[in-house]
Order: structure tokens, then C-alpha cells, then sequence
């Protein structure tokens, strides 16, 4: 089989894996690490744009150019990409800790839900739910009143 | 500067003069003296009234994204301003004495309230003159936020009925601003002249897309059906002379863009042309009858209210209705009484408010529950009200009557019997529910907490009774206003009605006021001396009756005044009660629950799901491009 | 011309150096960030002055591209630049936990907003668009609130996962070219990108960077955002960032996809925007969220504009784009003391006169009352709109025009409560200086761009035709044409 044919199933299956992780999952980490696959197969998927099979790397050596050479342009982007991605998935991490501090959760549902309360809380104003809106919420509204 | 630049310009000084000394005692006088001073340089322009053709233009012109603004009078515009102006020296007169201070006692600030009729007139000139669509628009828009600002003055209430008109209007606004653009697509100019030319080769959708977008817009300020509920609440609840003055011309700014862009540019003749699908009206028939209608529903909605104000205000659109049908006729007896109309109507509607809002300042309340027999105290404002409703009610000898004869006159020889008999059902409305208004106010027994109340001040007297000779005199001699009227069909392309000082004299039929009013005084006359010669008249006091063989005393007065027309209303409320509530309701209602959805929408739980749905879905359709 | 390198690099070097400043000199910490801006935004007018009609490109370290980067500086590109700077220097962070950090983040913030718009590499637009991305996560949560952590980690998913998305789009582009050079891209475009893979590389790319210019559906993050954000930052993300990612998809759209279809997504989810937007600002009953859901209603007005084809449809929406700029801002600076629940706001303009003044300037400005800038604004993309032969367009003036009328509702219905004076109600706090003065100084910018419209849509009309010719781009970028 290609290699070729492979590297880019592997690119677009980790950016479906990716994007089913960060949609499916209601875990802050895991969605991170969704994030983190996402990347990485965009990544994949750039460095295989100009893929030649069994091209050498784009150096010159002793004043030799190859005939047929990497692209060296999605290589240099593709290592730009990594560290802003390494970067925000620190911050991401970080955040995903201090949401851990503030609310004791790291479930997307309830860190939405008091996310909700936060701001209406704030701005002094009934929660807005409906007649039926999950019990938990309607607990927390009486336990207030 | 021509003359007209000098108008606008004064206008606009009254608003700069107002927002700086607003709140000096002398205000009202002052604006009094600078509306009287925007008649002279509205008199200096008096050709317009009397024949001149050529329009006068304003020097000032604008060139904005290539299009041209300009700004010019021509013998309608002159007539409405002349309205508009009168209105506005009457209602500052009214508010310049006794009636500010009492506005200042209950904390209303006189500096916001002058400001906002000065810049109520100064829009409606500017709107009065606009040259183009797009002058036309903004002179629209201005008008619109105008009222609204002077509609809210009046607190928590009065401010809910103006947000809600602001709704309206604001839509309204919405709709010819669409309907601009489509005209720009149509025709590729906002000048009245390409649209006049354009019209003839448009094809039948765009120009019923053209007339509903206009119709709706401009109709929304006329408070055509279904668009009217909020004009009576919202114009009852404006500080008093404020009232007057919407009362008065406000709403007939509709009819004056109507005026231009349905029977000036787009004409009416195609307008009969342009069949509604699938039935045997014409759009001329449809809009008159959503005239009709507006002349019923509303007047027989007045019958049953029990503030005076919003009594009045109800019968404001009611009469709007009159103008519009005598408008659509379009030949040279219907247009020249719904023009008519318009002045005649300004004339007494601004004087019944007035008087109404005369009661309002000695005994502190409109309903007409808590009122009546106030004729032993104030008999001034009683003959104000009493002329008033007569003109309102369309009876000789008031200026009322001869516009209403000119639309029914027209409306008969145009073959529309059942028009004719919707207007006629209104006019009986009208009359019983004036009487009410009348009744339930001045007539009956004095009430006990009213006993020691004095005449209006003279303030406000003067006014009325101005107006009180206004509405008499053109209605003995209607050629006075007819020679306006004439002018103004002449220049909207309508044929001119062919008056003289008395009246209308056309094969189609002749009316001469001087005769029929100097009969109707020589009756009267003949009755007086009858009834004062036998000497038969005895001199009874207000108290001196009884009711169902008991004699009332002093302490326990008898009232007929409160659930008035019982009866009637037991017949025929069922009919029309909460007419077109559901229209608003409904409207409210969807846009609740779709805004309860979309806001669903931006709480989701997942924060990227529509993003992966959307990737998904775009991409799929991409690919199948 | 290596003014233009300086936009970018001043205050990112400033930014880094900022912590050293403050520790030897406080006060210079605190003045040196505003006072680079400044120079930076003189020295965008500047250069904006010099350029006049032309446009011109920067290869920086002198690689000519692919390998080497290109800045490329016409009239729209400045004007965003000094945009950027100009816009955060005005809406200075002051105060917050820690004022230092906060300053480093808003002078990376200016320095990347101005790459973004200057960049004319696809590449580094990827790169300045996460930075900026990363620097307001930074900013939001700068506030230190559960709320802020919460948001910021929301707005961190959708955002990246846009990113991600878009690098996806950019991946496919340079797969079927081999060059992200914008003029490169626009030379080969018309044979090599015009099909699918061109068209799915356009969608990926206008939800990536449609992420932060509010487009519909992936702006859910705005109203939680706004409402928890410093209001400062709220009034930057809403008033400039979203007009830079903006700027970039009509850069997009100009030079590189020509589709039709391009065009017809933009429209539909700008739609969808405008009504989602106005009918839920319609709803909401807080006045931090109403401006931020009619901050979508207005993008999504933006979004329609752009979709019209040609040079009509850069001028309309760049009219759009500049008064929102202007005006939003501003609201959220009078948001500052009347954030929470608008019923808590009755008597509002006893307590402050000026600001409730400055309100209603600014939603008759929004709400297009002629004759005000927002109403010319508007015009111009309904007349364009109408002149369109499809019927979605007229879907958009329909859609445009509805809006409005819920936008006067609403914005009218907080309005009227500042004059109102219920008993027993304390009426809010008074608004402090800074805020107010800043807030003067937008409405004025718009009272007097009244009176000169004429010249103003002239050059705005000169911008859009200039950013409209992609040939020019591609002439300007490489005089001798590439093989």
C-alpha cells in the first residue's frame, strides 16, 4: 500500500478522533487532549502537502543541491505550528486547573451550568430556565432562595 | 437663502432657543412669538397657496454616496406646514401660561418639553420639504424620533405606550427604508422624477412589493388598520398641549408621504390597475377599505373608552381614514375633502384637546366617570368642546361637514355605495360617542368636589376660542381653505376642485356653505326668538330634577355617566372588542418564543459542537456544489 | 519602508522588555506601553499619509517568497494596524490583578493585531491570529473570577478547535499550490484552487477565523465572554478583533476564492447571525450580554456586506466595519458602570447625564437614524444588496431591516429607563473618568463624521477599491511574475 495513501488516512483520521474527542467528551482534559489530536493531524496534514517519497531533507550539503528535495516551507511551518500548539495546550492545562479550583469540576455540564450562575449572579439577574430544566438546577435555585 | 431656508432656519432656532432658556418662565411666550414669527416666513411663501406652480427651493443641497439631497416646498407641503405651524403657535400659547407651571409643580421639565415641539415641527417642515426619496426618509425618521421623544415626557405609563409606538414606527420606518432600496434596484435614483418615469414599465410584483412596503410604512404613522393600536394611548398619555398638537397634525405626515409616493409618483389610476390575486379588487379598493375599516373599528373603539383623551385619540385615526378614502378616489371632489380633512380635522381635534386637557388642569382628571356637569363652572371651554364635536361629527355649519360632503359626494358619483356606507357607519359612531365625550363632561350634574372650580385661565381660553373661529368661519365660507386645497391637488398632478368663496360649484354637483349656514342661523334665530318671546322658559338649576320619581338631594347626585351606551354595547361590543389585539399579541408571541430559542441556542452545553455540525454540514455541501 | 516591521516589532519588544522596566522603574512600566502605542500609531498614520494611493510590500530578512515572508501594507491594512494599536491604547487595561502582565498581554495584543493585518502570508496570518487568540485568553482571564476561568476555558475550546480547523483549510490550500503567499495564492487561484478542495479549504478557513469575528454559529463563547470579561477587553474583542479576523476572510475572499459559493455560505451564516443575534439581545436582560449578542447581530450585517461581490461589497461592509468599530467600543465603555440587570438602571441619567446622553447617540448611531453614520452605512449595503440578482440577498436587506426594528426595541426599551425615576430604587454608580472620557471621544469621532460624510465614503470607497483589485495585489507583492 502507498505510504502516502496511509500518512494521509492517519492525518484525517486523527483530526476525526480529535474532533469526535473534543465533541463527545464532557471531561475538560480529554477535550484538551482532543484539541492536542486535532493539531496534530492538521499538522500531519500540512507536512504531507508537499510530501515526496523518498526525497532526502532540504539541506545542502558541501555546496550540493539534490535533484528532488522535501519541501522545506510546510517543515518550517509545521514547527511554528507544534509550539504554538505545545503553548496553548499549557495554557489550556493551566486553565482547566484553576477551573478545577473555582468550581471543584471538571465536568463540562456543571462548569457551564455554574458558569451561568456566575453571570447571572453578577449582573443580578434570575437564572433564566425553563419548566424543565435539570433538577440540579432547580436544587441550587432553592437552596438560594 | 431662499425663503424656505429661512423657514427651516427659524425652526431650527426655536429648538437651540428652547434648549437654552427651556426652562425660563417666559419660554412658552417665546416659543409662541417664534412660531408666530415661522408663519410670517411661512406667509411670505402664501403664492404657493394661491396657484404658483413653480416649487421653492431650499439652497441647501447635499451630495451624499452620489446621491442628491434637496429640499423644496410646493403648494402641499405649504399646506401641511401651514398646519403644522398653526398647531404648534396654538398649542405653545396653550402651554405658555397657567398650564406650565402646573407641568413644572408635578416635576415635568418645561426646557424637555418645549425642545421636543419645537423639534416635532422642525422635522415635520423638513419632512414637509424634502425634494427626494431619500430627504423623504430622513425627514421620516426625524419626525418619528421627534414624537417619540415628546410622547415619552409624560412618566412610567406614558413611556411604556411610547416604546411601544416606537416599535411600530420604527418597523414602519423599516419598510420604506426597504422600500427605498427596492426602488434603487428598480430605477437605479431616489429622485421623485425617475421614480414617476420608471413606474409605467415595472412589472406588477415589484410594484405591489413597492406598495406594500410603502403603504405599510406610511400607513403604521396614519394608524391604518391593523397597525393602530398604538397611536390612542400613546397619544392620550402626552403632556397636554403636546397631545393637541399630535392630535392634531402628527399623524397626517403619513398622509403626506402617501400623498407623494402613492398618488404623486406611482399614481393612482395604476394602482387600479394592479388586481389583488384572486378576487375582484383592485390595490386602489384594497387600501380603501382598509380605510373603511379604520374609520369604523377605531370610532366605535372610542365609543368605549372612558378617558376623554383616549377618547379623542381613538377618533383621530378614525378621521385619518376619511382623508385617506377621499385621497384614493382620487378625482377633484374626494381628493379635495380628504385634503380638506386634514386641515378641518387639525382644527378641531387640537381644540378638543385642548379643552379636554382645560378640565384635566382644574379638576385633575380625564375620566369621564369622575366628571360632568362642568358647564356651570366652565361654559367657555364647554362652547370650545361643544363646536368642536360638532365640526368633528361633520355637522353644518363646522368645517367638518363640508370635507365630509366632499368625500361622500365623490365616494357616490365614483359608484362605491358600500364605501360610502362604512363611512357613513363611522359618522354614526362619531356622533354617539362626541356626545358622550360631551355628556359625560359638562352636561348632567356638577359633582361634589367640583363645586368651586373656576373657568380655564385665559391662556388657554384664548386658543380655543380662536380655533372656535377658525372652525366656524371656514365653515361658513370654505373657499378660504378650498383655495390651499386646489393649489395642493395641482401640484401632487390631481385635478384641481373648482371652488369659490362658498363652497364647490362642479356639473357634479354644488354646495354653498354661505347659503346653508345663513339659513341654519336664520332658523336658529326664528327658534331663539320663539322661545325667549312666549315667555314660556323657566330658568332651572343644575340640581333641580328628578330620576324614577325620587327626588335626588344635593348629597347623593344622580350620574348616567358611568357604563355609558350599556345597551348599545351589549349589542354590538362583541363585535369588535379587542379587534387586531391578536395581531400584536401574536406577533409579540413569536418573536418571544424565537428569541427564547435562539437564546437557547448560545447557551449550549458543548461550546464546539455547532462548530463540528457546521464543518461537517459546509463541507457536505460543498463538496456536492 | 521599514516603518511598516516597526508596527509589529515596537511593542512586541516593549511587551517583553515590560517586566524589566517595572522592576527598575515603576512608572516608566506604566507609561512605557501606552506611550509605544502612541508612536506606533503616529507612525501608522504616518505611513499611511506617505503611501497614499499605493500599496506596498515588505519581504522581510530579503527572502522573496515562498520562503520568505511578506508584510503587505495598502490602505486597509494600515488602517486596521493603527486600528489595532489605536483601539488598545484607547482601551488601555488599567487596574485588574496584575497590571503589569495585563499591560505585556495588550501591547502583544496591539503588535499581533497589526501583524495580522499587515501579513500577507497565509502562514503568518495563522500565526498572529493564535497569538492574538492566546494574548485575550490571557486578558479575560485577567479578571480572575471563577466566571472568567470558566469562560476563557470555553472560548479556549471553540477557539482552538477553530484554529485547528483553519491550519486544516491552509494544509489543503498549500497542497494544491505549494505557496501560502497571499499573491502567489491569487496569481494560481483561478486555475488550482477553483474546485472543491478550493472551496472546503475556504470553509474550514472562514469557521476557523470565523471564530473570533463572531460568525454564526461558532461565536456561542461572545456572550459568555463579554459578560465575564474586563469590560475593556469586552469593548477590544468586540470593537477590533473581530474587524481583524474579519478583514482577514475578505482578504480571503478577494485574492484567493472566487467561487460563488464562497460567497453563498458567508451570506446564509450572516443571516443566521443577524437574526440569532438580534433576537436574543431582543431577550436578554443584562446589558453586557444585549451588547454582545447585538455585537453578533452586527457582525452578521458585516458578514452580508462582504458576501455582496466585487468592489460594492467591501465598500458596504468596510462602511459597517468602521462604524461598529467605533461605536461598540464606546457602549461597552458605559457598560463598565451599568453592567448587570437593566431594570437596576432606572434613574440612570440623573446620576449620569453625560453617559446616558453618550447611550442614546450611540443606539440611534447603531440603529441607522439617518442622519447619523450608521444610517449611511446601512444604506449602502441595503442599496447594494438590492442590486444583487440572487433572492438570498434579498433575505439579507429583509433580515437587515427586521433587526433593526428589534435593535431600536430593545436598545430604546434601556434607554427610556434612564429618565425614568422609580421610587425606592437607588439609581447606579456614576461613571469614573477615564471610561467616560474615552466614550466622549468615540461619539465625537462619530458626531463629526457626520459632518463629513462626502469626503469620509470617498475614502472609504478609494480603501475598498484598492483592497477589491487583487491584481494590484499581486503587481504590488511581484513586479515580475513568478513562474
Amino acid at each position: 500500500m502507498d505510504t502516502g495513501l496511509i500518512l494521509y488516512t492517519a492525518a484525517f483520521g486523527l483530526i476525526v478522533i480529535g474532533s469526535a474527542g473534543i465533541v463527545l467528551s464532557t471531561h475538560l482534559v480529554r477535550i484538551i487532549f482532543g484539541i492536542a489530536l486535532l493539531e496534530a493531524g492538521a499538522n500531519l496534514l500540512l507536512l504531507l502537502a508537499t510530501y515526496r517519497e523518498g526525497s532526502p531533507a532540504p539541506i545542502i550539503v558541501n555546496g550540493h543541491i539534490p535533484a528532488t528535495m522535501a519541501d522545506p516551507v510546510p517543515q518550517a511551518l509545521v514547527l511554528t505550528a507544534i509550539v504554538i500548539g505545545v503553548g496553548i495546550l499549557a495554557l489550556a492545562l493551566s486553565l482547566a486547573l484553576r477551573v478545577q479550583r473555582a468550581y471543584g469540576t471538571l465536568d463540562l455540564r456543571e462548569v457551564r451550568q455554574r458558569l451561568d450562575q456566575d453571570i447571572a449572579d453578577e449582573a443580578g439577574i434570575d437564572l433564566p430556565t425553563s419548566g424543565d430544566a435539570p433538577q440540579a438546577v432547580m436544587s441550587r435555585q432553592e437552596g438560594r432562595a | 437663502m431662499t425663503p424656505l431656508d429661512h423657514l427651516l432656519l427659524l425652526s431650527a432656532l426655536t429648538v437651540v432657543v428652547m434648549l437654552l432658556i427651556g426652562n425660563r418662565q417666559a419660554a412658552g411666550w417665546t416659543a409662541t412669538v417664534l412660531y408666530a414669527a415661522q408663519g410670517v416666513a411661512l406667509l411670505l411663501m402664501s403664492g404657493l397657496g394661491y396657484g404658483t406652480t413653480a416649487a421653492i427651493e431650499s439652497a441647501v443641497t447635499f451630495q451624499v454616496l452620489e446621491q442628491a439631497l434637496h429640499w423644496r416646498f410646493d403648494a402641499l407641503s405649504w399646506f401641511f406646514a401651514l398646519i403644522t405651524i398653526g398647531a404648534a403657535l396654538l398649542s405653545s400659547w396653550f402651554s405658555a401660561g397657567e398650564w406650565a407651571q402646573a407641568y413644572r409643580r408635578r416635576g415635568g421639565s418645561l426646557r424637555i418639553f418645549h425642545s421636543a415641539l419645537a423639534l416635532n415641527v422642525f422635522s415635520m417642515l423638513v419632512l414637509l420639504a424634502s425634494g427626494d426619496l431619500l430627504s423623504l426618509f430622513i425627514g421620516w425618521e426625524l419626525v418619528s424620533w421627534a414624537s417619540f421623544l415628546i410622547m415619552a415626557l409624560g412618566g412610567a405609563t406614558a413611556n411604556r405606550y411610547a416604546l411601544r409606538y416606537l416599535s411600530y414606527a420604527f418597523a414602519g420606518a423599516m419598510a420604506v427604508l426597504g422600500g427605498l432600496a427596492l426602488v434603487y434596484s428598480l430605477v437605479g435614483s431616489f429622485q421623485f422624477q425617475a421614480l414617476k418615469a420608471a413606474v409605467p414599465s415595472m412589472d406588477s410584483a415589484s410594484l405591489w412589493l413597492l406598495f406594500a412596503l410603502f403603504g405599510a410604512g406610511f400607513g403604521v404613522k396614519m394608524a391604518l388598520l391593523p397597525f393602530h393600536l398604538w397611536q390612542a394611548k400613546a397619544y392620550a398619555e402626552t403632556p397636554g398641549p403636546g397631545a393637541a398638537f399630535l392630535g392634531a397634525i402628527s399623524s397626517r405626515m403619513g398622509l403626506f408621504a402617501i400623498a407623494i409616493v402613492l398618488v404623486q409618483l406611482i399614481g393612482i389610476a395604476r394602482l387600479v390597475d394592479m388586481p389583488v390575486p384572486f378576487s375582484f379588487l383592485s390595490a386602489r379598493d384594497l387600501l380603501s377599505w382598509i380605510a373603511v375599516f379604520t374609520i369604523i373599528l377605531p370610532t366605535f373603539t372610542a365609543l368605549r373608552q372612558h378617558d376623554a383623551r383616549r377618547l379623542l385619540a381613538w377618533h383621530g385615526i378614525g378621521q385619518g381614514g376619511y382623508m385617506l378614502l377621499g385621497l384614493l378616489i382620487a378625482d377633484d371632489l374626494g381628493s379635495a375633502g380628504g385634503l380638506m380633512h386634514v386641515f378641518n380635522h387639525a382644527t378641531y381635534q387640537a381644540m378638543l384637546f385642548m379643552s379636554v386637557v382645560a378640565v384635566i388642569h382644574r379638576t385633575g382628571t380625564s375620566d369621564l366617570n369622575q366628571l360632568g356637569g362642568l358647564v356651570a363652572r366652565m361654559p367657555l371651554s364647554f362652547v370650545a368642546m361643544l363646536i368642536g364635536i360638532i365640526g368633528l361629527a361633520g355637522l353644518p355649519p363646522m368645517n367638518g361637514f363640508v370635507s365630509k360632503w366632499l368625500v361622500y359626494r365623490s365616494l357616490i358619483l365614483d359608484g362605491s355605495p358600500l364605501l360610502f356606507l362604512g363611512a357613513v357607519i363611522g359618522t354614526l359612531g362619531t356622533i354617539l360617542s362626541v356626545y358622550k365625550l360631551i355628556h359625560n363632561t359638562f352636561l348632567g350634574q356638577l359633582r361634589l368636589e367640583h363645586e368651586h372650580i373656576e373657568e380655564a385661565p385665559l391662556s388657554m381660553i384664548l386658543p380655543m376660542m380662536i380655533l372656535s373661529a377658525v372652525v366656524f368661519i371656514t365653515g361658513y365660507f370654505p373657499g378660504l381653505v378650498l383655495d390651499w386645497v386646489a393649489a395642493a391637488q395641482t401640484s401632487i398632478g390631481l385635478p384641481p376642485l373648482a371652488h369659490h368663496l362658498g363652497g364647490v360649484a362642479t356639473e357634479k354637483g354644488g354646495l354653498d356653505m354661505i347659503w346653508i349656514v345663513s339659513i341654519l342661523l336664520a332658523g336658529f334665530a326664528v327658534g331663539t326668538l320663539v322661545f325667549f318671546s312666549g315667555n314660556r322658559h323657566k330658568r332651572v338649576h343644575q340640581l333641580d330634577n328628578y330620576a324614577g320619581g325620587h327626588f335626588l338631594t344635593a348629597e347623593t347626585r344622580y350620574q348616567y355617566s358611568d357604563n355609558f351606551y350599556p345597551g348599545l354595547m351589549h349589542l354590538i361590543g362583541p363585535w369588535y372588542r379587542k379587534s387586531f389585539r391578536w395581531f400584536e399579541r401574536g406577533l409579540v408571541s413569536v418573536v418571544d418564543t424565537v428569541s427564547l430559542a435562539m437564546q437557547g441556542l448560545y447557551r449550549p452545553v458543548h461550546p464546539s459542537f455547532y462548530l463540528l455540525v457546521v464543518v461537517v454540514s459546509a463541507l457536505s455541501w460543498a463538496v456536492t456544489q | 519602508m521599514n516603518n511598516l516591521v516597526l508596527l509589529v516589532a515596537l511593542p512586541l519588544i516593549t511587551a517583553f522588555l515590560l517586566p524589566v522596566i517595572n522592576r527598575v522603574s515603576a512608572f516608566a512600566g506604566r507609561w512605557s506601553g501606552p506611550l509605544i502605542l502612541l508612536i506606533t500609531s503616529v507612525l501608522g498614520i504616518s505611513l499611511w499619509s506617505q503611501l497614499g494611493d499605493s500599496a506596498v510590500a515588505v519581504e522581510l530578512g530579503g527572502f522573496r517568497p515562498p520562503l520568505g515572508i511578506t508584510l503587505y501594507a495598502d490602505q486597509m491594512a494600515i488602517l486596521f494596524a493603527v486600528a489595532a494599536s489605536l483601539g488598545t491604547l484607547l482601551l488601555w487595561p488599567n487596574g485588574g490583578a496584575d497590571p503589569v502582565r495585563q499591560s505585556t498581554l495588550a501591547l502583544i495584543l496591539a503588535a499581533s493585531g497589526s501583524g495580522l493585518a499587515l501579513s500577507g502570508d497565509l502562514f503568518n496570518i495563522y500565526v498572529f491570529y493564535e497569538l492574538v487568540a492566546v494574548v485575550s485568553y490571557g486578558l479575560i482571564a485577567g479578571k480572575a473570577t471563577s466566571g472568567s476561568y470558566a469562560a476563557t476555558m470555553r472560548y479556549l475550546v471553540v477557539s482552538s478547535f477553530g484554529a485547528a480547523m483553519a491550519l486544516t483549510g491552509i494544509a489543503l490550500v498549500y497542497q494544491a499550490t505549494g505557496t501560502l503567499n497571499l499573491a502567489q495564492l491569487a496569481q494560481l487561484a483561478p486555475t488550482q484552487l477553483n474546485n472543491i478542495q478550493g472551496l472546503a479549504a475556504f470553509v474550514l478557513m472562514l469557521i476557523g477565523f470565523g471564530v473570533k469575528a463572531e460568525l454564526f454559529p461558532v461565536n456561542t463563547w461572545v456572550p459568555e465572554v463579554y459578560a465575564t470579561a474586563p469590560t475593556r477587553i469586552s469593548a477590544l474583542l468586540a470593537g477590533v478583533v473581530s474587524k481583524l479576523a474579519l478583514l482577514i476572510i475578505v482578504r480571503l475572499l478577494v485574492l484567493v476564492f472566487h467561487q460563488p459559493e464562497a460567497l453563498t455560505v458567508m451570506l446564509v451564516l450572516g443571516i443566521m447571525g443577524v437574526v440569532s443575534g438580534e433576537l436574543a439581545a431582543w431577550r436578554a436582560r443584562d446589558f453586557k450580554r444585549m451588547l454582545a449578542f447585538s455585537s453578533i447581530g452586527q457582525l452578521g450585517i458585516m458578514f452580508i456586506a462582504f458576501s455582496i461581490p466585487g468592489k460594492a461589497g467591501v465598500f458596504a461592509g468596510l462602511a459597517v466595519a468602521l462604524h461598529h468599530l467605533v461605536v461598540k467600543p464606546a457602549l461597552f465603555l458605559l457598560a463598565e458602570r451599568w453592567s448587570g440587570s437593566i431594570s437596576k438602571l432606572a434613574g440612570a441619567a440623573k446620576t449620569s447625564p453625560l453617559a446616558a446622553g453618550l447611550f442614546v447617540l450611540l443606539a440611534l448611531s447603531l440603529i441607522g437614524v439617518p442622519p447619523l453614520p450608521g444610517f449611511w452605512a446601512k444604506l449602502l449595503v441595503l442599496v447594494e444588496l438590492s442590486q444583487q440578482a440572487q433572492a438570498l440577498y434579498y433575505l439579507g436587506a429583509f433580515v437587515i431591516l427586521a433587526g433593526a426594528a428589534l435593535e431600536a426595541n430593545y436598545l430604546f426599551r434601556v434607554a427610556s429607563r434612564f429618565y425614568l425615576t422609580e421610587k425606592g430604587q437607588t439609581a447606579p454608580a456614576t461613571h469614573r473618568m477615564p471610561e467616560l472620557a474615552t466614550a466622549s471621544l468615540l461619539c465625537a469621532a462619530l458626531a463629526g463624521s457626520v459632518l463629513m460624510l462626502t469626503p469620509l465614503a470617498e475614502q472609504i470607497e478609494d480603501i475598498a477599491s484598492q483592497a477589491a483589485d487583487a491584481a494590484h495585489y499581486i503587481q504590488t507583492v511581484n513586479p515580475e511574475t513568478l513562474p
